[in-house]
């Protein structure tokens, strides 16, 4: 054996006769493992809590608990029949949860039943097994379902638990503790991420879905499908976000922050609902005035309207979206998850041509009206009989509105049938949905083409993270009349009837409009902490659960590979890829151990001394023949070897050392030098 | 089938590829030396089925996320695809730069298999687990290797043929850490297995013979020993002969000794058997053997060309087993 091996000494205490073990499968998991994989189940129940059925959590508590308890045994079950009718029953149960949760939700239940079924009947290793991987599936549900940023540490906690599970299943019997399985679990996690950060930005995206599911149950917060003046109410109680928007370049003044959203079109005399769903493609129109890029982060919503700031020049790329006639931007798929688009918006456009006559028909019509609201009707008669033009008639009913002592208030009395009567001649009290809906009736009466658009209006900037986060409860609702020779003018009777309340919420000094449930700012540290929070998360929702197709190319053509498209990105993850793996190869190469026998290094130690200068052990040599064998070549260093030697043989043969006798034979061989003679030169003649 | 006479793979093609994988295993890393260090060059590693199972696994979880595209799924799932290379990488450090030190193997009785016992040695700095030793059939030795130890292992063989026979080639697996994967490499070592003739025989004992004989009628007709006294017991005594009453009244563990009178010996020859084939001979003979050292009696060998002097013990019935077994000398 080459003296630069390194070797232990066989030492009696090492020299064990391993057991035979013929029934390897079937091996049942220690008390550890058998704790680690429960902790990881239940944790990943508690992580899927928001949608699943409300029985799944106590049925796994209960069931874990009662396999807790008797770990060690194979639990005795109930007879075929029950069995059958429990899994009937529960499977069932979670299906039919579909109605309320989802078909994520179902998913989760579902998989919950299994867990805890198979959890009652486990004893192998195998079985085992299949617990942990019900509960890596309800991992991977819940973050399909749930993606904000608050819940990353408890899905990198709940990975680390699971993966800890999976190394004490892969010891098997003699699974070491818990401590050193989350160690070693902890390593390969933390060995795993460089690999998965490169494929995660690398990793060729899709464009679009393989497939997707119809999700009608998602109960989504934002704006409706329909104007009722009041839904607002309970949006503006709402301070999520809804969308965010950064801006390449200048920002757009206050008064050009309107974030366009629904077009409504048609009106039943209260309640404004969108239009047919497909007319003409949208016109083109003419763009002057300033020229605004932006990227906006979009909030799921229900309506799967993309929204623009105004009119954009042309649709987002890489979104599968349609541009209506009305300048809506649609997704064609249902937006469950945050979307990222770049779009261009200018301060002013106009349409030089003419309304279609049925777009023109449409946005005059009052026939579903019926012969509600007269007094309103004959207002407009009035009005318009006195105005030469339709930009007068419009001015002239913005004047009304502004003189005939309407107030602004968000706890509005109830309105009638009639409602626009009502609200114009008795109430005189109501928020942007009521004006917007009011004043667009009144132009339609008055003959100007009018429909009502909701959206969002300004915005907080937060300069943490250089973007304008717009909430729900800046839901607003406006108008837009047709004026010829200028297309679709925007108008906000909101405005003209409460300017103070529209210009706080502009500036984005109060979230929600005065008089509503806002949060007060306290003091600057709070408020900038929040910000500092709500950046964060915006960088989480827009770098990372954000990143999509659109994003990976734009970091391909910042990385000036966007020519070689997808090639690059098989490039990079093939490069990355084996530089991980020969990372991966170098870390996990063999390396001299320290061996958990001390007095073994010890003797160890010594033989070292002795390797180069003097001689080395022979496998076959005991220590006292190493040390006579020693004595006859050093014949100086006989005596004090030989006593070692001794020591050591009593050590590790005689009864038991203590520690601090161990400590003294360590410090001896320390202390101990074989005193080197050099190799006298051959005299010189 | 008629064919699978001439094509024997057709029959049973999985034990064909197996026998050509082993011959070219063989072929390829040649004959093993002891001490012997595992290089990275001779230890395979593939996924087990569970492997293949949570390959498959994370396959769907990287549709899902790609589908939905869902960025936390892709994440969980890259990460998980991590770990699980990451554990192949551990899986293949469980064998290599491991040691094999030395082997020595116990004899053992033709078609009955024996042990043998491997030195192994663990340099590294982790702990080397679930490693696994298997000769041929035999049933699986599990084992770990805790940093820095050296660790003494018994394996069984399979029943060979008498002789001096070579060992199959012994397989030594791990599936550690996760048991996604399982590396293995295979072990052509110069181990021979001493295999006696197998002990079988219905003949009876030959009778006493030798100049006490005739002087002390002590034996019984059958040729049995006498009792002679109770001594202390020693390591190595059967416990067939131990006084097992006296140890149940609470004295000390004391084992009858038999003694055939003085000189008095049995001739064990193997001309006498004429009627048996040579096999048989050598079994009824190795029978013998073992019945001769249960009773403690002194007996020697004659066989063709090899003479066992009259002798007792096991040193004695090392040497007869062994002419045995190498019959013809």
């Amino acid at each position: 054996m080459s003296p630069s091996v390194p070797k232990a000494a066989p030492v009696a205490g090492a020299v064990v006769a391993a057991s035979v073990d013929a029934s390897d499968p079937g091996e049942r998991a220690p008390a550890q493992t058998v704790a680690l994989v429960l902790a990881a189940l239940l944790g990943a129940v508690a992580l899927n809590l928001h949608h699943t059925a409300i029985w799944c959590a106590p049925l796994a508590l209960a069931v874990a608990a009662w396999r807790a308890r008797n770990w060690r045994t194979r639990p005795k079950l109930p007879g075929l029949a029950l069995r059958t009718a429990a899994v009937i029953l529960l499977a069932g149960a979670a299906v039919l949860h579909y109605r309320s949760g989802g078909s994520m939700g179902a998913a989760a239940s579902l998989l919950v039943v299994c867990a805890t079924l198979k959890l009652s009947e486990t004893s192998s290793r195998r079985d085992w097994l299949v617990v942990l991987s019900a509960a890596l599936f309800l991992l991977l549900a819940a973050v399909l379902d749930e993606q904000s940023f608050w819940r990353l540490p408890l899905y990198a906690v709940e990975l680390w638990l699971l993966c800890s599970g999976l190394y004490a299943l892969g010891a098997g019997r003699d699974a070491p503790s818990p401590a050193t399985l989350l160690m070693s679990s902890g390593r390969s996690l933390a060995a795993a991420l460089p690999l998965a950060v490169v494929l995660f930005l690398f990793f060729p995206r899709l464009p679009g879905a393989f497939w997707a599911v119809p999700n009608p149950n998602q109960a989504v917060t934002g704006l409706g499908n329909e104007l009722d003046p009041g839904s607002i109410t309970q949006l503006t109680a709402s301070s999520e976000p809804a969308m965010r928007v950064r801006f390449a370049g200048a920002l757009p003044p206050l008064r050009q922050r309107y974030w366009r959203g629904p077009v409504l079109h048609d009106f039943d005399g209260s309640i404004w609902f969108r239009g047919p769903p497909n007319l003409s493609a949208p016109a083109p129109l003419q763009y002057g005035g300033t020229r605004y890029q932006y990227e906006i982060s979009l909030e799921p919503n229900e309506h799967r309207v993309l929204l623009a700031m105004d009119v954009p020049t042309a649709r987002p790329q890489g979104l599968d979206s349609v541009w209506t006639y009305d300048y809506q931007l649609i997704s064609r798929t249902p937006l469950l998850h945050p979307v990222s688009y770049q779009l261009t918006s200018y301060s002013e456009h106009r349409d030089p041509a003419m309304l279609s006559p049925v777009e023109r028909e449409l946005d005059l019509d009052l026939r579903r009206e019926g012969h509600r609201n007269p007094r309103s009707a004959q207002l407009a008669q009035q009005l318009r009989a006195s105005a030469d033009s339709d930009a007068a008639y419009v001015s002239a009913v913005l004047d009304y509105l502004r003189k005939g002592g309407f107030s602004y208030t968000l706890d509005p009395p109830a309105l009638g049938p009639d409602s626009i009567d009502d609200l114009l001649f008795r109430t005189r009290l109501g928020f942007c949905g009521h004006y917007a809906s009011a004043f667009a009736m009144l132009m339609r009466a008055g003959g100007v083409p009018a429909h009502v658009v909701t959206g969002y209006l300004g915005g907080e900037w937060n300069r943490f993270g250089d973007y304008l986060l717009v909430r729900q409860s800046a839901a607003h609702a406006w108008d837009e009349v047709w004026l010829e020779g200028r297309g679709w003018v925007r108008v906000d009777p909101t405005a003209v009837v409460s300017p103070s309340s529209l210009s706080d919420q502009l500036a984005g000094l109060l979230p929600g409009i005065p008089g509503g449930a806002g949060r007060p700012i306290t003091a600057t540290w709070l408020l900038s902490s929040a910000q500092a929070w709500q950046a964060a998360n915006a960088w989480w929702q827009d770098r990372v659960v954000g990143f999509n197709f659109t994003r990976q190319l734009s970091l391909l053509e910042q990385l000036d590979l966007g020519s070689m498209q997808w090639r690059a990105l098989v490039w990079v993850v093939a490069a990355a890829g084996a530089l991980w793996l020969a990372l991966m190869a170098w870390a996990q190469r063999p390396r001299a151990g320290r061996s958990a026998d001390a007095l073994g290094r010890a003797w160890r130690d010594l033989e070292r001394k002795l390797e180069l200068s003097v001689a080395a052990r022979a496998p076959h040599e005991g220590p006292l023949a190493f040390a006579e064998r020693v004595g006859r070549l050093r014949p100086e260093l006989g005596a004090s070897i030989r006593s070692l030697a001794r020591r050591y043989a009593r050590l590790r043969y005689g009864p038991a050392a203590s520690a601090a006798e161990l400590a003294q034979f360590r410090n001896a061989v320390r202390a101990w030098r074989p005193r080197l003679r050099r190799p006298r030169a051959p005299p010189r003649r | 089938m008629r064919s699978s006479t001439r094509f024997p793979f057709l029959s049973d093609p999985r034990a064909a590829g197996a026998r050509a994988l082993a011959t070219w295993a063989r072929k390829r890393q040649g004959e093993d030396a002891l001490p012997l260090l595992l290089r990275p060059r001779r230890v395979y590693i593939l996924p087990t089925r569970s492997g293949v199972a949570a390959g498959s696994l994370l396959f769907v979880m990287l549709l899902a996320g790609l589908n939905y595209n869902n960025s936390l799924a892709l994440l969980l799932c890259f990460m998980l695809s991590g770990v699980a290379i990451v554990s192949m990488y551990e899986c293949h450090r469980m064998l290599v730069g491991l040691k094999i030190e030395a082997g020595h193997v116990e004899p053992s009785f033709a078609g009955r298999g024996g042990e043998l016992t491997l030195q192994f040695a663990n340099d590294d700095s982790r702990t080397r687990a679930r490693l696994a030793v298997r000769c041929g059939p035999c049933a699986v030795t599990r084992f770990a290797l805790p940093p820095a130890a050296v660790q003494v292992v018994r394996v069984c063989y399979p029943g060979l043929t008498r002789g001096r026979t070579r060992l199959p080639r012994l397989e030594l697996s791990s599936d550690a850490p996760l048991g996604l994967f399982r590396v293995w490499c295979w072990l052509h070592l110069p181990l021979e297995a001493l295999v006696y003739p197998a002990p079988v025989g219905q003949r009876p004992l030959p009778p006493m013979s030798g100049p006490g004989r005739s002087g002390r009628q002590r034996t019984s007709q059958s040729g049995e020993e006498d009792w002679a006294w109770l001594r202390p017991f020693r390591e190595g005594d059967t416990p067939r002969n131990v006084a097992w009453k006296a140890y149940a009244r609470g004295g000390p563990l004391l084992v009858s000794h038999y003694e055939a009178p003085c000189g008095a010996h049995r001739l064990l020859d193997f001309e006498p058997l004429q009627d048996l084939s040579l096999e048989q001979r050598l079994s009824q003979l190795t029978q013998w053997v073992l019945d001769c050292e249960q009773r403690g009696a002194s007996y020697r060998l004659v066989l063709p060309g090899r003479k066992v002097p009259q002798r007792a013990g096991a040193a004695q019935r090392r040497v007869c087993l062994e002419a045995l077994a190498l019959y013809p000398p």
